[in-house]
């Protein structure tokens, strides 16, 4: 639980480009994961570091779990070294002077038990053949995963993530998101996690924030929050697609495919009891390991009635939630065995169909469109 | 008494030099970084700027006047030496001492920009790993400003090897004791012997010119880019 109750003056030293506002914050805090989205220069990387304790002119409160890091009245402002707190900034700022083995260990102080957690760290983000090499030598996606393992094995007590907007451009293997879901179930630290990925933070988050102009905009259950009205209103440039994560049930080579269990999926009507997905299939696929895709939301089609000899190979039969016009799109959200998705088509298209909440759809999305998302 | 020979020379100017770079580092290296990671009202940065920069742009033997002044049997600080029983004024050590006064602010500069060039957030980022300010000046600012650091200590040295004008104020110019290379070049031009003089200039030059070439060689390889 964090609670957070602070004003942050616009700091002329400050280098991040449109951040000339006061960042102002009242909030709770209470899930797992939270997703901070909001415009560039909204003030959401200052957010982060007042959390961390990197920006001393903060006056208000910071508290998590009962601990006070910053009350201004009482004169507190716990430094950052004695926070307990994990950062993974923007650029994921590795010591460049140190490999990868030394950097991930930078923060490790007790040696008992050390060795065996950079060891599950490592291995987790799948940074052990990278353990020599100098920060230089990296990819962006494989510098992240370094930040993030030095941020873990100090096992800190909250963990903050900030996405570089770079992201948004940067190829699926390089993002991070999959590793981060692995963190969320197995490592358990809460995190609090800047994008620009409205898709990721659905996927991620319990949670969601929205800040625009050093302000809270939105607050509430990522599903609630992240609504295409209210994306487009504040953060016009979030982009909307569908995360898929998932355990590999079968491969079948000579299909060139694979069949995957989505995680979150309820048993359907389907001949098997389950709701699987048909995934291109891939050399370093394995049964029973996870993996995650993403389906872009202009991808998938729909259908009034169930279709017959398509070559679609996921063909799921769905309901509707909702339709949310912005502008010149309509977002249909459907809900497939507890799988929800978000649907891009044209107004037009709404009216055709006659989309509305409760009526049953048939999604149609082929193989190919499921892209594979942060694979090492 | 009679003259030391250049090689003589050359090692007492080799030993001022030394012990006034070795002097200046310690005390530089914590007024670089403090400089650098200043972050209180601005005008203290601009202040202790122009104190710093005093020994660049007055007269030397303005400076040698005051440190005179000061380190004097009737100085305050040479009251101090005194009563630790140092003997200062018109030995090797004033020597290096005032070598060390002039050369301060060159150090100073150089190590300060080089701890500026520092990623701001590497340094944060190794605060919420759980250094301290001191352990994040030793495990991320010293090794990244290394470069910058030494080509600022090579070319403290250099300045120190030329010192001239405060020295002689208050050292004195007195062969074997306080002569330095500058000293005797002066010494030996005054009494028309040209021949000796410039020998001890090529001895200086030689010295001049390697640090001079080892600190650019440094300050070159700097432009690293700090994060992949």
């Amino acid at each position: 639980m964090i609670h957070l109750g602070f004003r942050l003056a616009p700091n002329s030293r400050n280098d991040e480009a449109g951040s000339s506002f006061t960042l102002e914050v009242a909030m709770t805090l209470g899930a797992r994961v939270t997703a901070i989205l909001g415009p560039s220069g909204a003030g959401k990387t200052s957010l982060l570091e007042v959390i961390a304790g990197l920006r001393r002119n903060a006056v208000g409160r910071v508290v998590l779990d009962e601990t006070s890091f910053l009350d201004s009245r009482e004169r507190l402002c716990v430094p950052p070294e004695r926070r307990g707190i994990g950062y993974v900034p923007q650029e994921p700022a590795l010591f460049p002077h140190l490999d990868v083995g030394k950097n991930v260990g930078y923060g490790l102080r007790a040696a008992v038990g050390a060795d065996r957690l950079i060891d599950e760290t490592t291995a987790l983000l799948e940074i052990r053949p990278l353990m020599r090499r100098f920060p230089r030598t990296l990819s962006g996606g494989e510098a992240q995963r370094v930040a993030l393992a030095r941020a873990l094995v100090t096992k800190p007590r909250l963990l903050l993530l900030d996405e570089p907007l770079a992201a948004l451009d940067s190829e699926l293997k390089g993002r991070i998101l999959p590793y981060l879901m692995r963190v969320r179930d197995e490592a358990k630290i809460p995190m609090l996690y800047v994008t620009h990925h409205a898709g990721e933070a659905l996927a991620l988050a319990d949670e969601a924030v929205l800040l625009r102009a050093g302000r809270v905009e939105a607050k509430g259950p990522a599903r609630e929050i992240l609504t295409p009205r209210l994306l487009a209103a504040v953060h016009g440039d979030a982009t909307l697609e569908n995360i898929v994560d998932g355990v590999v049930l079968e491969i079948h080579p000579e299909a060139g495919t694979a069949v995957l269990s989505p995680t979150g999926a309820t048993p359907s009507d389907s001949p098997t009891g389950e709701l699987t997905l048909t995934v291109p299939g891939a050399p370093d696929l394995k049964v029973g390991r996870r993996a995650t895709y993403r389906i872009a939301s202009e991808d998938i089609l729909l259908l009034r009635s169930k279709p017959d000899g398509i070559s679609a190979r996921n063909v799921l039969r769905g309901m509707v939630l909702d339709t949310d016009a912005a502008g010149h799109d309509a977002v249909v959200r459907v809900e497939t065995s507890g799988i929800e998705w978000r649907i891009r088509v044209t107004p037009a298209a709404v009216r055709e169909l006659e989309i509305e909440t409760g009526r049953e759809l048939w999604l149609a999305i082929k193989t190919h469109t499921f892209e594979r998302l942060g694979f090492a | 008494m009679t003259e030391p020979d250049d090689l003589a020379i050359l090692a007492l100017t080799l030993k001022v030099a030394l012990v006034a770079t070795m002097a200046i580092v310690p005390f530089g290296l914590a007024l670089a970084w403090t400089v650098a990671q200043w972050r209180g009202r601005s005008w203290v940065k601009v202040v202790i700027e122009a104190i710093l920069a005093m020994p660049l742009v007055l007269p030397p033997t303005a400076v040698g006047i005051v440190l005179l002044m000061l380190l004097g049997k009737d100085g305050v600080a040479g009251r101090w030496f005194e009563a630790l029983g140092i003997e200062l004024v018109f030995t090797w050590r004033a020597a290096a001492l005032a070598s060390a006064v002039m050369a301060f602010p060159l150090f100073v500069r150089s190590a300060r920009t080089a701890f500026e060039e520092i990623d701001p957030r590497l340094l944060g980022v190794a605060r919420t790993l759980g250094d301290g300010p001191v352990g994040v000046f030793r495990r991320v600012a010293l090794p990244l400003a290394w470069r910058g650091i030494i080509a600022g200590a090579l070319l403290s040295f250099c300045r120190a090897l030329g010192e001239f004008g405060a020295t002689i104020l208050i050292a004195g110019n007195i062969p074997g004791k306080t002569q330095t290379l500058a000293l005797a070049i002066f010494q030996r031009a005054q009494s028309g012997r040209d021949a000796d003089a410039l020998r001890l200039v090529g001895l200086t030059s030689f010295l001049a010119i390697a640090a001079v070439c080892a600190s650019e060689l440094l300050s070159q390889r700097r432009g690293r880019p700090f994060t992949a």
